[in-house]
């Protein structure tokens, strides 16, 4: 079963293609990690997910990518709903600079739940889910820039998963985190796919062989190798993948 | 430039290279101390000993290398397999020291005990060749010759059941004999199954596959 089909998608930014003819079904309440060298196409791939590209001028898509057996670059797509379904975390944790309550309660009242209760349940159910509601729910009110930075970021998770999403995409989520945050990081991502479907890109390695189900390789924008974590990192099927997971280069 | 890894890991290739040369003079000496009745059961001893210490050094060094640089890929599976042959090859060692045992645990002559319808000196001869090619596996990573410890193990089963029937035919009188000749053969049964598992470790360590070049111990020889 896959939950994100991705069929021969292109990716460019004015005259430099990106991403080339990538073919990968993505499998659904998984952990999937995207690795590969700086520049190779990583966060481009995962920001095609949600059409994210689409906002840098230049840029320009072909290619399909069916979730729930629709093609998200079809004309009639909602690209506001895609965005609420397909949520995403970003490197540096990014909290408005707004109370802890709002951060996350923004989303829904920006999809119209207007009701002070509705919000209350959607916040704690929210922060329960991202595993911050323990050390946060007697401070609802307090800034969310006091917080340190893994529950920033785990804040910025609950934020994503206050609209209800399907699916959550993570640009290296973890690399502005002490090894502790990463920790209860790497825990939630595994604990989210209960529910979700969870895409990260990473530069770590070790990260990726830890959390993810499958791992993917790209290099130079092309997928080199998708598969289950533990045949990637053991016994690798191409020559590119052994070499550069080795440290031989990137 | 070569990566910190590779430091470590060209370590554990000299210690086990130190550690095969070592096996094969450990159980070259203890099999023909046995047809010869040499004693030579204190230097099998400490060779044996020395054996394990180097197995130990070869386990530490590998824990080393997953706990610094946490290994992917072929790094990984060339420091499993180490492992596993660091063992078979003081395994080599202990199954050595007890062959030169034997006569002295039953306190027999063993020129008493040489029953000339056994194959032994083919047996041993086999066994020594069996542990010479597993040496030279791990030295370069040769799969042909990993596939050869196959073939030379199935021809030591089908030899030491050849040596079971001929014991159990033999006179109730020569029972001290027929338990020595019977150690003997089950040792060397031994030392060929831990030649067949380096090969498998090579095998892993460069295919990425896990084979096995072992036969059924049940099937017919």
């Amino acid at each position: 079963m896959v939950k994100i089909d991705v069929r021969d998608l292109n990716v460019w930014f004015g005259d430099k293609h990106v991403l080339k003819n990538i073919d990968v079904g993505l499998k659904p309440n998984a952990v999937t990690a995207i690795m590969g060298p700086s520049g190779c196409g990583k966060t481009t791939f995962i920001r095609a997910i949600n059409r994210l590209n689409e906002l840098i001028v230049g840029s320009r898509t072909t290619g399909e990518i069916y979730i729930a057996d629709k093609n998200i670059y079809a004309k009639e797509t909602d690209v506001y709903d895609l965005r609420r379904r397909v949520g995403m975390v970003f490197q540096k944790p990014n909290p408005f600079p707004q109370s802890i309550f709002d951060n996350v309660a923004f989303g829904p009242r920006t999809h119209g739940v207007g009701s002070e209760e509705n919000l209350q349940k959607i916040v704690e159910g929210s922060l329960r889910e991202a595993a911050l509601w323990d050390e946060v729910h007697d401070r609802l009110k307090d800034s969310a820039l006091d917080l340190s930075g893994g529950q920033q970021q785990r804040l910025c998770i609950a934020r994503a998963l206050a609209v209800n999403p399907d699916i959550i995409l993570m640009d290296e989520p973890c690399s502005a985190l002490d090894p502790a945050a990463t920790a209860k990081i790497e825990a939630l991502m595994r604990k989210l796919t209960e529910k979700y479907t969870v895409i990260i890109v990473t530069h770590n390695l070790q990260q990726a062989a830890r959390v993810a189900d499958f791992t993917a390789f790209l290099y130079l924008g092309r997928l080199v190798e998708y598969g289950d974590t533990r045949s990637v990192f053991e016994n690798p099927s191409s020559k590119l993948t052994e070499n550069y997971i080795t440290g031989k280069f990137g | 430039m070569s990566r910190l890894i590779d430091i470590g890991l060209e370590q554990l290739s000299k210690l086990l290279f130190k550690m095969g040369e070592l096996a094969e003079n450990t159980v070259s000496l203890s099999l023909d101390s046995y047809t010869e009745g040499l004693e030579v059961h204190e230097k099998v001893r400490i060779w044996s000993e020395t054996l394990v210490a180097l197995s130990e050094e070869v386990e530490e060094k590998a824990i080393e290398l997953i706990a610094r640089y946490q290994p992917v890929a072929s790094d990984l599976r060339a420091i499993e397999s180490y492992i596993k042959i660091a063992y078979d090859l003081s395994r080599y060692g202990r199954y050595a020291w007890d062959i030169t045992f034997i006569y002295k645990r039953l306190n027999i002559n063993p020129n008493d005990c040489m029953f000339p319808s056994l194959p032994i000196k083919e047996l041993n001869e086999k066994v020594k060749n069996i542990v010479h090619i597993s040496v030279e596996v791990v030295k370069k990573n040769d799969l042909d010759l990993a596939k050869k410890i196959s073939e030379m193990e199935s021809e030591i089963d089908a030899a030491y059941y050849e040596c079971l029937d001929k014991l159990v035919e033999q006179d109730m009188d020569t029972i001290k004999c027929l338990v020595t000749n019977l150690l003997f053969i089950r040792h060397l049964e031994r030392i060929a199954d831990h030649a067949s598992y380096i090969g498998e470790a090579i095998t892993y360590l460069v295919t990425g596959k896990r084979v096995s070049l072992r036969g059924r111990m049940d099937k017919e020889s």
